[in-house]
């Protein structure tokens, strides 16, 4: 210490502050704002590696798949459109710093991401803070409004409560007992409180449901499903297993069901969270008829769907990108459906400012993949969307077994939380 | 469930019987025997949609009691193509497509392949009904010995959902004793409420030979029945069978218990074991052994997807093929690491650990960007899904099995390597006095390098063995790596006996927290028991004999 | 010739060798660099928060969450580089401070504008636990991340260090710990908002969350707890107690053999080092803006050790460095070649650990030390640092 010299000290200080000075304000001056280059930037928040990368990684490359239809029309405003990737790596606080590394230096017109309740909560802040645009692909537990977001995917209230009173009718198998099991966080356990009060409105006994909690990531199913099936052998009426693990929970779950013997037709799995790209990999001629419910599946039959699917078939074709070309899920017409909004109300608003974006918003729609012209909601930034329960085959993916007459008016706040 | 089958079956039958009273007019006045089945009715049923078809497989197995043998075969053709989504309707009456071929579906004759015909979807309610329609007809119609076996199974845990005339007619046709027998088993529900009281205590001892919960729970509901009070010889006969039945009930949840903690166990070893055997020869720990175990996985993978076009009638049997060749790319892959980076710092332990961490992270990148993050397509051959019913409510699991098999195996060959090979012998010796060795004579660096590759090839075989139990993509290792870690510390460095008690202690302690606490609960306090006995006993249960690490 | 045989740069294996071989050299630069950087935060922070220098507040909070991660980086050596103790389970320590900063922010957010946190909200809470007392006031705060971290440290360090688990046992037992507690607060019914951690906090001191005014105080605060702890330890580490820690390093049975109670010494290096990742920790969480278990990943404690064994484990500087340098690549490339990533950190490891065996900080000294084998081959002198260091590591 006593080897420092206050002159040299001094002096290099003074260096470095000028230094540093300087080069924060450098980024300020080589980043020009987006609109001189002739290009609108969009920001992608999709984890390609991680817990996560399975599944949510493809919808960056719908992201990309989108934004190049949209350039093949003229771009929107006459500019093109840029897709940013990154990589949050399933790390929900990356989420956060990643989301706001693009609203604020690569000032992105809108961001989509987050596949987990985790991670949107994370980046929430980041978007409200900076009044950025989160377009939000998947469905979720409801209780939340923000201006920030636009929730492209259903509340619970209209996907996930018609497909339990499909269950409870006599159409599905009359249930009477739930075993409710999903992965420890707050999306399953808010829908699981949803549930629970919307069962004791049914005159459903707290006897009769059964509720179970995963760690993220669990695979080791076997103890599980043994508690099912002691659950299952006692009495009072149907069992039904409402499943919210998510990730590679789901179909190591099936796994252990289908090897323990259990039939859809003794217990049936409603999979919340379930999709064709979870079957990848597994038997499913043992698992014929679970079900799982969506706002798009697969199997729909619409000249939007068959395009859709050659779309993909031709990018991933085209692109080289490690995805099955024959599996389109939920999620990915989502986040088609989401940069198509976007575009939408930026050509509707006149600019790519995001208050005036937001106020385009209200009414603007088309008719998606799923076959339902789905609409943007006056009151909120919610999407009008249909609603699909889907029976597995033993082909790997889902045949529609019932749909909503019209796309139900979403209800973000739930009425039995 | 049956009772709700049952009910339902009951009056839809009901509903099908007055819609076909109509048809059976006209089915006299062509002078065919009364009890004809209704083909074009029944078919129309199936594509009616949900109401009419449930109305028409309950209807279906409610005649199948008088039905004539061709009928009988006829439905079951109409069954197992709407099973096997080959049933296509149209107006009227429906076809049946095969490989671009298609018939009719009531008069059987070859027809023009159709447009666009609607695939007839079951709902929940109506598979179940279909289930056992099929496995009803496939007891009055199929020679097959296995499919009848399935059909058995199957009823037998659903006994009240078919009609006991169904299984008269099935017990004439039954082509061994052996079959008879089980299909007598299946009528005792029937039998149970039957006014014939030796039929009836014939009945709660077939009940009582079959323990487990459902028919401890019906036999239960004995003694609310009227006789129970006033029939002493009933009551006895009733009370024994309870007392039994739950015995037996009680025995197998044990075992169930008993055997989740074996198969957990397994992995939990085979997954270790590689680990240990490098651990206790240089004290370094492997942060890639997680990678390993993938790579092994991937390799049987590529192994797979040789067998399948080199030999595909062998595809079943390519878990067996593959280990030599798992065996043989991860032990190479450990010995080029260890060749290349863990040479370099024996003297360094620590710098170790950073160096396979970021081994291990190349790893799961390159396999990311080379493979994909999906999880791989394993064909699953017949020994390694399902599983069968020991006793009461135990069931057995194939795959976990074939876990626990192989962990034995491995077992085995690690311990004869290590005892009965010259290579063995010189790891231990190494293991015991590094110096001394050398000083013997021994190539200590050689043998480190075989070592290491003789822990990733074990590794190699883990994934191999996981593949039909686990996902595998490229973060499975991940999983495995801090409890591995955990067993080997628990069980004392360098020992397989430390290795194999401490991943049965540790499998079985968290399969019986689990049903307790939840699963997080259980692996918290298992690894938390674990930290505090090594502040106990730092050297593990089995400490190796020669100087401390 | 390989890294593990031939002599490297000098470790400060005591302070005498230190001020021969210049030491901790770049120690001048860099804490003129780190008070250059607060400097000129400050002064420019006026004009940033107007904005028309065109100073980015993100690039400002980035500098921010550096400091963080380099005073992390610095516990983490002050254990590892100079007690010789690795530990992959630092995170836990990061994690206690950004939790209970986490509860300050929450309990004074809601003091001040009176709106109930989200969090509170999915928790089903219609009020604060009572463990959550008095948390709106920030001294108490402060003297609880102390406390708490310290005990938690104190309680494993005393019964590790007493059973003399040590080297690579201790390093898993860490890691297993800091896995434990990720697993634990996963749980929603442990009660800090399990998965999703807590988020949403309003209010930071009286100023609302992303206003540029906040961004560069806690920035400036960042930058002024780094150089306290960059000023502390390089007085702590070059005077006696500084040396006994070195002393124990390099040998402890000797040590314990000379009279000194070696186990104490330890504990308080290790409590010293818990504490000052946990102040860390709750310089970090503010900046970003939420907490979660995420932070207990024992990915994230090895990555730790990782910024150390780069930048240079035993110097000061070099934690700092390291820290800064790889998370700034981090950063960096995270928009632009995310899918690199894992391959320039795993490639820079293995280099750093094959080739540079105390990390940048050697760089110049092992280029030298190529220069200076033909003149004079091995001394007495480096034989024992090679020595010592292969004990040491």
């Amino acid at each position: 210490m006593n080897k420092f010299s206050r002159r040299s000290f001094l002096r290099t200080s003074g260096l470095v502050a000028a230094g540093i000075t300087g080069s924060l304000a450098m980024p300020g001056l080589i980043r020009p704002s987006l609109a001189q280059n002739g290009s609108v930037k969009l920001g992608c928040l999709f984890s390609s590696s991680g817990t996560m990368a399975n599944i949510e990684g493809r919808l960056n490359d719908v992201v990309k798949m989108a934004a190049a239809e949209l350039n093949a029309a003229g771009g929107v405003l006459g500019k093109t459109v840029e897709v940013i990737v990154s990589d949050p790596a399933s790390d929900w606080p990356l989420y956060a710093q990643t989301g706001r590394q693009m609203l604020q230096q690569e000032k992105v017109a809108a961001l989509f991401g987050c596949w987990t309740s985790v991670s949107r909560k994370s980046v929430l802040p980041v978007v409200e803070q900076d009044d950025g645009l989160l377009f939000y692909p998947l469905h979720f537990e409801g209780d939340e409004n923000s201006k920030n977001v636009v929730y492209v995917n259903s509340p619970p209230a209209s996907s996930v409560l018609p497909a339990v009173d499909y269950l409870m009718s006599e159409d599905g198998v009359s249930a009477k007992r739930f075993f409710l099991l999903g992965s420890d966080y707050v999306w399953p356990r808010t829908i699981n409180k949803q549930l629970k009060g919307y069962f004791a409105s049914k005159g459903i006994e707290p006897a009769a449901i059964r509720e179970e909690y995963v760690p993220f990531g669990f695979s080791n199913f076997q103890t599980l499903v043994n508690q099912i099936r002691e659950f299952a052998d006692g009495t009072g009426g149907q069992p039904v297993v409402i499943l919210t693990t998510v990730g590679n929970s789901i179909p190591d779950f099936f796994r252990e069901f289908a090897n323990q013997g259990i039939l859809a037709t003794d217990v049936p799995v409603l999979g919340l969270d379930a999709l064709e790209a979870d079957f990848e990999g597994l038997d499913t001629a043992a698992l014929v008829g679970h079900l799982n419910c969506w706002a798009y599946l697969q199997a729909v039959e619409a000249p939007e769907n068959d395009k859709f699917k050659a779309d993909w078939a031709a990018y991933v074709g085209a692109n080289n990108v490690p995805y099955r070309p024959d599996v389109v899920i939920d999620p990915m017409v989502s986040a088609y459906d989401s940069v198509k909004l976007w575009a939408m109300a930026a050509e509707k608003a006149g600019n790519f400012d995001v208050p005036e974006v937001r106020s385009a918003f209200a009414g603007i729609g088309f008719k998606d993949p799923s076959g339902y012209d789905i609409a943007m909601t006056a009151d909120n930034n919610y999407v009008s969307r249909g609603v699909f329960i889907g029976s597995l085959n033993a082909q790997q993916s889902f045949d529609i077994l019932w749909q909503s007459e019209g796309t139900p008016k979403p209800e973000p706040f739930s009425t039995f939380g | 469930m049956q009772k709700f089958l049952d009910r339902w079956g009951r009056l839809a039958a009901a509903v099908f019987l007055i819609a076909v009273a109509g048809f059976s007019g006209a089915a006299r006045a062509q002078g065919t025997d009364a009890a004809a089945l209704d083909r074009p009715g029944f078919v129309a049923g199936l594509c009616g949609g949900a109401g009419p078809m449930a109305q028409a497989i309950a209807g279906g197995l409610e005649s199948l009691a008088a039905a004539s043998p061709e009928d009988v075969t006829w439905m079951a053709g109409i069954v197992a193509a709407l099973g096997a989504r080959q049933l296509r309707c149209v107006e009227p009456g429906g076809l049946i497509l095969t490989a671009g071929a298609a018939t009719d579906a009531v008069t059987g004759a070859t027809v023009s392949p159709p447009g666009s015909p609607r695939t007839p979807v079951l709902n929940l309610r109506s598979r179940g009904a279909v289930e056992n329609l099929e496995a009803a007809l496939t007891l009055l119609s199929s020679r097959d010995a296995p499919s009848r076996q399935r059909a058995l199974a199957l009823l037998s845990r659903r006994p009240d959902a078919v009609p006991p005339t169904v299984f008269a007619r099935a017990t004439d046709l039954a082509a061994t004793t052996a079959e008879r027998d089980a299909i007598a088993e299946l009528s005792v529900i029937a039998a149970l409420s039957s006014p014939d009281m030796p039929a009836r205590l014939a009945a709660i001892a077939g009940l009582a030979a079959e323990p487990n919960r459902r028919t401890l729970l019906r036999l239960e509901t004995l003694r609310e029945d009227p006789a129970y009070g006033t029939d002493t010889a009933f009551r006895d006969t009733v009370d024994a069978a309870i007392a039994d039945s739950s015995f037996w009930v009680k025995l197998s949840s044990v075992l169930s218990v008993a055997y989740n903690g074996i198969s957990y166990a397994s992995i939990l070893f085979i997954a270790a074991l590689g680990l240990a055997v490098i651990f206790g020869l240089m004290g370094v720990i492997n942060l890639a052994q997680g990678e390993f175990i993938m790579l092994g996985a991937y390799t049987a993978f590529m192994v797979q997807e040789g067998v399948r076009s080199v030999a595909p009638g062998l595809i079943d049997f390519y878990l067996i093929i593959a280990v030599p060749f798992v065996f043989l790319v991860t032990a190479l892959l450990g010995i080029l690491v260890e060749a290349t980076i863990v040479r370099h710092l024996y003297r360094r332990p620590l710098m170790t650990l950073l160096a396979t961490w970021a081994v291990s992270l190349f790893l799961i990148n390159l396999v990311r960007v080379t493979f994909g993050t999906q999880n791989l397509q394993f064909v699953t051959p017949s020994y390694v899904t399902g599983g069968f019913t020991l006793v009461g409510d135990f069931i057995v699991t194939y795959n976990r099995l074939f876990a626990i098999v192989f962990a034995a195996a491995v077992l085995a060959l690690a311990w004869f390597v290590l005892q009965r090979t010259g290579l063995g012998l010189n790891i231990r010796t190494v293991t015991q006095n590094r110096d001394m060795a050398g000083c013997i004579g021994i190539p200590t660096r050689r043998v480190d390098r075989l070592a290491f590759g003789l822990g990733s090839g074990l590794a190699g075989l883990a994934g191999l063995a996981l593949a039909p139990i686990y996902n595998v993509n490229p973060l499975m290792g991940t999983n495995f790596i801090i409890e591995s870690f955990m067993v080997v510390v628990l069980g004392g460095v360098g020992t397989i006996g430390g290795t194999l008690i401490a991943s049965l202690g540790i499998g079985q302690i968290n399969v019986m927290i689990e049903p307790l606490y939840g699963a997080v609960a259980a692996k918290v306090i298992v690894l938390l028991l674990i930290i505090a006995f090594i502040q106990w006993r730092p050297e593990g249960l089995f400490p190796a004999p020669g100087r401390r690490k | 010739m390989s890294a593990a045989t031939t002599p490297a740069g000098a470790l400060p294996a005591s302070p005498g060798l230190v001020r021969r071989f210049g030491g901790d050299g770049g120690f001048r630069t860099v804490t003129a660099l780190v008070a250059a950087g607060l400097a000129a935060i400050l002064v420019f922070g006026g004009a940033l928060a107007g904005g028309p220098l065109g100073l980015s507040p993100y690039l400002v909070n980035l500098v921010g969450q550096l400091a963080a991660f380099a005073l992390l980086a610095l516990a983490l050596d002050l254990i590892w580089g100079f007690a010789g103790i690795l530990s992959l389970g630092h995170g836990l320590y990061f994690a206690i401070g950004g939790y209970i900063a986490a509860m300050h922010l929450l309990k004074h957010g809601f003091a001040v504008s009176g709106v109930v946190p989200d969090f509170m909200q999915f928790m089903g809470w219609s009020e604060f636990p009572a463990f959550w007392w008095g948390l709106e006031s920030f001294p108490y705060a402060l003297l609880l991340v102390v406390l708490v971290s310290g005990t938690v440290a104190f309680l494993f360090g005393y019964v590790s260090f007493r059973s003399k688990v040590g080297g690579v046992y201790f390093a898993i037992i860490t890691q297993a710990l800091v896995y434990v507690a990720m697993l634990l607060m996963f749980r929603n019914d442990t009660g800090f908002g399990g998965n999703n951690g807590m988020t949403g906090f309003s209010v930071i001191f009286g100023f609302p969350v992303g206003s540029a005014g906040l961004t560069v105080g806690l920035t400036a605060a960042s930058l002024a707890v780094l150089l306290t702890a960059l000023l502390g330890l390089r007085w702590l580490m070059t005077g006696r107690y500084g040396r006994l820690v070195l002393a124990c390093r390099d040998d402890e049975v000797r040590l314990r053999t000379l009279g000194y109670r070696t186990l104490w010494l330890k504990l308080s290096v290790w409590c010293l080092s818990a504490v000052l990742a946990a102040v860390a920790g709750m310089l970090y969480v503010p900046q970003v803006g939420i907490i979660n278990p995420r932070l207990l990943s024992p990915e994230l404690s090895i990555e730790i050790a990782v910024w150390v064994a780069i930048g240079g484990r035993g110097y000061l500087t070099g934690a700092v460095l390291g820290a800064i340098f790889v998370n700034a690549l981090k950063f960096w490339l995270a928009t632009r070649a995310p899918e690199l990533w894992p391959f320039i950190l795993s490639g820079l490891v293995v280099l750093v650990v094959l080739l540079l065996p105390n990390g940048f900080s050697d760089a110049g000294r092992e280029i030298s030390r190529l220069g200076d084998r033909r003149g004079r081959g091995r001394t007495l002198e480096s034989l024992r640092r090679t020595l010592l260091r292969e004990r040491g590591a």
